[in-house]
């Protein structure tokens, strides 16, 4: 028994022996193999946009016949994390998708960035939309590293199942159906959904588990009705934050509870995760959900195309408030590093083309910096096209930074409880009293700012509470930045 | 150091007096401490390879990140911007941080104790060599172990959202409830869920465990037992449960160790709410510092997240010193009697 | 263990009752513990079932493991979209080389710190107890420097070391643990028949401890195997050297996620694991695990 026993270990010992042999042999094969200098890495997070960079990356070596890009798809929610390392170890990426994190500012000054002025000539940049270059944006200290690639976009939408509200009679006389405009419709149509359906479908719905959907809601609701910050961003025109002061917050929230009183809202929504609201609403759980465009790709591929899709439902019809972004943006960038500048640029120029950026909205991707490409006559799919139309909902709004770049130094802290949990806590019951819960929470973020602010100018940066200030900003107009 | 304690305690029992190191020279009972550890210079060597790991790889980024608690610091580049105990202020003073402890104690209070005594009773019902199908049920009681968080997470949430043929349907059809329960939206529920999912899911390490502890205790004991005409409660009284003692310490440890760092499982189901109903503190520090899921570029905030989890590395190491105190102190008592 | 009060040097009863349990208490335990085990398992089994669901049938058939037909081509995809066919060879070489150093490693510390003693032994005991509750560190950067500047960066070789030294601790515990509950007298009889330090634990020490090699290796494999962040991170240049967990994220993109691949990967990642599993728990079973009783 014992000798057996012996026997087996040093069976297993030999067998293991022999693996970790054959695995030095494997890794020092690939040590030996040096990496070609000449081929090119290329970083980013596209997971389900794939297929257009692996199309993109075909079509440029087709046209630039030279060394392969070799393409990373690096996880998404650690892309920031592992960029920082790269750059820690030298092994940055020779182009790559500009993370998140740090912000822009701090990858120019930490010498990350390769600027671009030497391609990036005021002709290249003229075939943009104009003001797309802008300081504090994508140039700094006059230099240029990256470019716009997509259109400010609105990020949310109110989607109406068809089945649900033909069932409840909300058609028009066409046939198609009867799509809210506000509020009260919205109520309305819930009303009808929820009753007619005799318990099987409800008014509205949503999947509040990773507790973000419903600042989702209070979001587009919020905006339509005029607060121009939605749950995003402070209120630029007093550069406070208005949670508690404008009113429209309380009476959404007071509006949203009403809902749920009535039984209008799907009972789970609040166990549910997003993609699950999802599929339950293709299935016509409920009839109105909010969400993005990235709704559409999922629902395609199950073959639901029976919905439609408004933004910004206002109490009286007429949003007055939009969705905004800054002027320019950022998409792509080469590394100080990169071992083959020509042609790390050929591709960056290639990703702004024009055609990239078409091919991009004809598969649904998203919006194009290109207004020519944004046409919704080019999305052959109906709920696309829609939102494509909905681009004139989002436009440049006010932009501390862009005024003063010293802005970026001043870092807020995230605070807790945020709009998410009053949210949520005001939907369950736990937060009885919705003016007490949302005072306190507009005290918490201006704290939060104001100390941000203090903190910044102890250590000499030059900015004040007057830089989050935009008096001169009419919501329902682009903002046009003033030069400093 | 009370966990030390603890075991320092085991070892001495484990070694009566009179044996010294094994191979070692014959023991005096003075000998110089040059001699002491040359006498144990093999016990060094076998225990270096794990100290080097262990430093290096484990002390020394503690060591670290004990230096980043001082810092406001987003995690990449080196941290500059000193801010002294602020970081700890702000977490002692935060009271969604001492609900998180409440959560998480809690949540230990009550898996812990359930889990072991399940562990222990599946197995010494699934180690009996004359049980058909042994291997097909210890099988079955592993898979949730290998079972990936996410796809816990996707089936839980399915099972509670009610449609189909879910608990819902269930309840109300015996009349239990008449109106829909929103299962992981119901702040009085949904740390019940919790609790139930991390038995669920861990249950398999303890078993495996007790079943390799059980390996340990000679069968004859049990022959001898049973000759002597001890039933089955006796024997696990005076044989199972005294030879179980030293690993059966470490697996209450391990257990322990575990569910005071549940993450994954809130993470998934509820993602600490709804209104941090069911917020434990790894999912509290994580929100805090990277501002959670789906947040819009909030800067993470590293230095802290040190601050945050040092200091309940702390509290957990006062709370087991308290325990052990206690403990001996009762057990002195005991004895005093 | 003193407690234990069976007098030694008693002999074997040559027949000792064997006290089979009478057929309807063994029809309850077989009852009891299928419908246990089922529905601990059901998750697996709905997991399963998924992998060969079409994407709308994932939520829209709810809890019902079945699908309307099986679609194997998810396995086909799966394994394609997440190139597990060279993830399978990384992760295999991670798991191989962490386990046998971690159990290596583990078992000689595990044996000295419960068997033996020396000067410093409490400072060990004081320094891994500690590291138990403190943090681990909310940042990998101070490993990720120290990988860096002895140059393992982007080799199977670093996330080995790494991942071998999270799981030292844990593996450590559970030796000591169990070297500590072994009859004493066994070692004592190697010593007096002359056998050395490393005699006595190679020879003696280890065979017994079979069953805690199978469990800590078990462990020890199941965490590389599954292992995300540390393949992820140290091996960030080269991606052709990631495992299958970090493949699986090729599923999961910024708003959705493909679910019937995941299962699907989740199946072919799961199935070396449960058959590890039931190569191992022969070392679970009373009276073969070897030459414990002598």
């Amino acid at each position: 028994m014992k000798r057996r026993d012996l026997l087996r270990a040093a069976v297993a010992a030999a067998g293991a022996s022999v693996l970790s042999g054959g695995l030095a042999a494997c890794s020092s094969e690939e040590g030996n193999r040096t990496t070609p200098s000449t081929s090119l890495t290329y970083w980013d997070w596209y997971v389900s946009q794939a297929g257009w960079v692996d199309n993109e990356l075909k079509l440029f070596d087709k046209a630039h016949p030279g060394p392969s890009i070799k393409r990373t798809t690096q996880v998404t929610d650690r892309y920031a994390d592992l960029l920082a390392l790269s750059v820690r170890s030298k092994n940055t990426p020779d182009v790559f998708m500009i993370p998140k994190l740090p912000a822009l500012q701090e990858q120019v000054d930490k010498g990350w960035l390769l600027p671009l002025d030497k391609w990036a000539t005021s002709q290249w940049q003229s075939r943009f939309p104009a003001n797309q270059f802008v300081e504090g944006v994508n140039v700094f200290g006059g230099k240029v590293y990256t470019a716009p690639f997509a259109a400010p976009a609105p990020s949310l939408q109110l989607y109406c199942h068809h089945g649900a509200f033909k069932d409840a009679g909300l058609t028009n006389a066409d046939g198609t159906i009867k799509l809210p405009k506000t509020w009260d419709d919205v109520t309305r149509a819930a009303e009808a959904i929820t009753s007619k359906s005799g318990g099987k479908a409800y008014g509205l719905g949503f999947g509040n588990a990773q507790n973000f959907a419903l600042a989702w809601w209070i979001d587009l609701f919020t905006r339509g009705a005029g607060s121009p910050g939605g749950t995003a961003t402070m209120d630029y025109r007093v550069g406070r934050w208005t949670f508690a002061s404008d009113r429209n917050y309380a009476d959404f929230l007071t509006l949203l509870l009403d809902w749920k009183k009535r039984g209008f809202i799907y009972p789970s929504s609040m166990s549910i995760s997003d993609e699950q609201a999802r599929a339950f609403f293709s299935q016509g759980k409920f009839g109105m959900t909010v969400g993005g465009v990235w709704n559409q790709p999922t629902w395609t591929e199950n073959k639901f195309t029976e919905y439609s899709l408004v933004t910004l439902p206002a109490p009286d019809g007429t949003p007055k408030a939009f969705f905004y972004g800054p002027p320019g943006g950022s998409f792509v960038a080469i590394s100080a590093k990169a071992s083959d500048p020509e042609r790390a640029w050929a591709w960056l120029d290639w990703l702004y083309s024009k055609e990239a950026g078409k091919r991009w909205v004809e598969q649904g991707l998203g919006l194009s910096v290109y207004p020519d490409n944004n046409d919704p006559s080019l999305v052959k799919f109906e709920p696309f096209a829609e939102y494509v139309a909905m681009a004139n909902t989002a436009f440049i709004g006010p932009t501390p930074t862009v005024r003063n770049p010293e802005v970026a130094k001043v870092t807020v802290n995230a605070v807790k409880p945020d709009i998410n949990d009053v949210g949520a806590g005001l939907y369950t019951g736990q937060l009885k009293d919705v003016a007490k819960a949302l005072s306190e929470l507009q005290d918490r973020l201006n704290t939060a700012q104001d100390d941000a602010v203090k903190a910044a100018q102890a250590k000499g940066a030059k900015v004040s509470a007057d830089d989050y200030v935009f008096k001169d900003w009419d919501p329902a107009k682009p903002y046009v930045h003033k030069p400093a | 150091m009370a966990v030390s304690g603890t075991f320092a305690d085991g070892v001495t029992a484990a070694n009566p007096p009179a044996g010294g190191t094994p191979g070692g020279t014959p023991r005096r009972r003075r000998r110089g401490r040059w001699s002491a550890i040359w006498s144990a210079r093999w016990s060094y060597l076998y225990v270096a390879p794990m100290m080097v790991l262990l430093v290096g790889f484990v002390i020394y980024p503690i060591g670290a990140s004990l230096g980043y608690t001082f810092y406001q610091w987003n995690g990449i580049g080196d941290p500059t911007d000193f801010v002294g105990f602020a970081n700890f202020a702000q977490v002692v003073n935060d009271s969604i941080f001492w609900g998180a402890v409440r959560h998480t104690f809690t949540y230990v209070a009550i898996v812990t104790p359930v889990q072991l005594v399940l562990a222990l009773a599946l197995a010494l019902v699934l180690n009996n060599r004359r049980l058909r199908f042994a291997t097909f049920y210890r099988t079955l009681f592993f898979l949730p172990v290998v079972t990936s968080a996410a796809v816990i997470g996707v089936v839980f949430q399915l099972m509670f959202s009610n449609f189909g043929q879910s608990v819902n349907d269930i309840l109300t059809g015996f009349r239990i409830t008449n109106e829909n329960i929103d299962w992981l939206g119901d702040p009085n529920v949904a740390m019940g869920i919790i609790i139930v999912v991390g038995i669920w899911h861990t249950l398999g390490y303890n078993l495996v465990y007790f079943l390799a502890g059980l390996q340990t205790i000679p069968e004859e004991l049990y022959e001898a037992a049973r000759i002597d005409g001890a039933g089955r409660i006796a024997q696990f009284c005076y044989i199972t449960v005294p030879m179980l003692r030293s690993v059966g310490v470490v697996i209450v440890l391990l257990a322990l160790i575990g569910g005071f760092q549940v993450f994954d499982l809130v993470q998934v189901l509820t993602n600490g709410g709804p209104y941090f109903a069911t917020e434990v503190v790894n999912t509290y520090i994580y929100h805090l510092a990277f501002g959670g899921f789906g947040a819009s570029a909030v800067q993470p905030n590293v230095g802290l997240a040190s601050a945050a989890s040092f200091f309940y590395g702390l509290l957990l190491i006062g709370f087991s010193a308290v325990q052990v105190v206690v403990i001996r102190s009762l057990a002195r008592r005991r004895a005093g009697q | 263990m003193a407690s234990i009060t069976v007098p030694a040097g008693r002999t074997r009863g040559p027949a000792a009752r064997r006290s089979r349990p009478p057929r309807g208490v063994r029809a309850l335990t077989h009852a009891a513990l299928l419908i246990g085990g089922l529905a601990w398992m059901y998750p697996f089994i709905w997991t399963l079932g998924s992998s060969f669901k079409d994407t709308d049938e994932f939520f829209n058939r709810g809890l019902n493991p079945m699908p309307e037909r099986f679609l194997w081509s998810n396995y086909l995809e799966a394994w394609q979209q997440a190139s597990f066919g060279r993830y399978f060879v990384n992760t295999l070489l991670i798991t191989v080389g962490t386990t046998v150093g971690t159990l290596l490693i583990t078992s000689m510390a595990g044996y000295v710190l419960g068997r033996t003693r020396f000067p410093g032994k409490k400072l060990c005991l004081v320094l891994i107890s500690a590291t138990l509750f403190l943090p681990h560190g909310y940042t990998i950067i101070p490993i990720f420097d120290l990988v860096d500047r002895i140059g393992l960066l982007n080799s199977l070789w670093s996330v080995i070391l790494v991942q071998a030294a999270g799981g030292v601790v844990f593996g450590t515990f559970l030796f000591m643990g169990y070297f500590m509950s072994i009859d004493r007298e066994l070692e004592d009889a190697a010593r007096m028949d002359g056998a050395s330090f490393h005699q006595t634990f190679w020879q003696i020490m280890l065979p017994l401890s079979g069953p805690m090699i199978a469990t800590v290796g078990l462990f020890t494999a199941i965490s590389a195997w599954n292992s995300f962040f540390i393949p992820l991170v140290f091996t960030l240049a080269r991606p052709e050297l990631r495992t299958l967990a970090v493949g699986m994220y090729s599923f999961i993109g910024e708003n959705s996620t493909q679910w019937t691949l995941l299962c699907a990967g989740s199946v072919i990642t799961l199935a070396p694991i449960i058959a590890l599993f039931l190569l191992l728990q022969r070392f679970f079973v009373n009276g073969l695990a070897g030459a414990v009783k002598q």
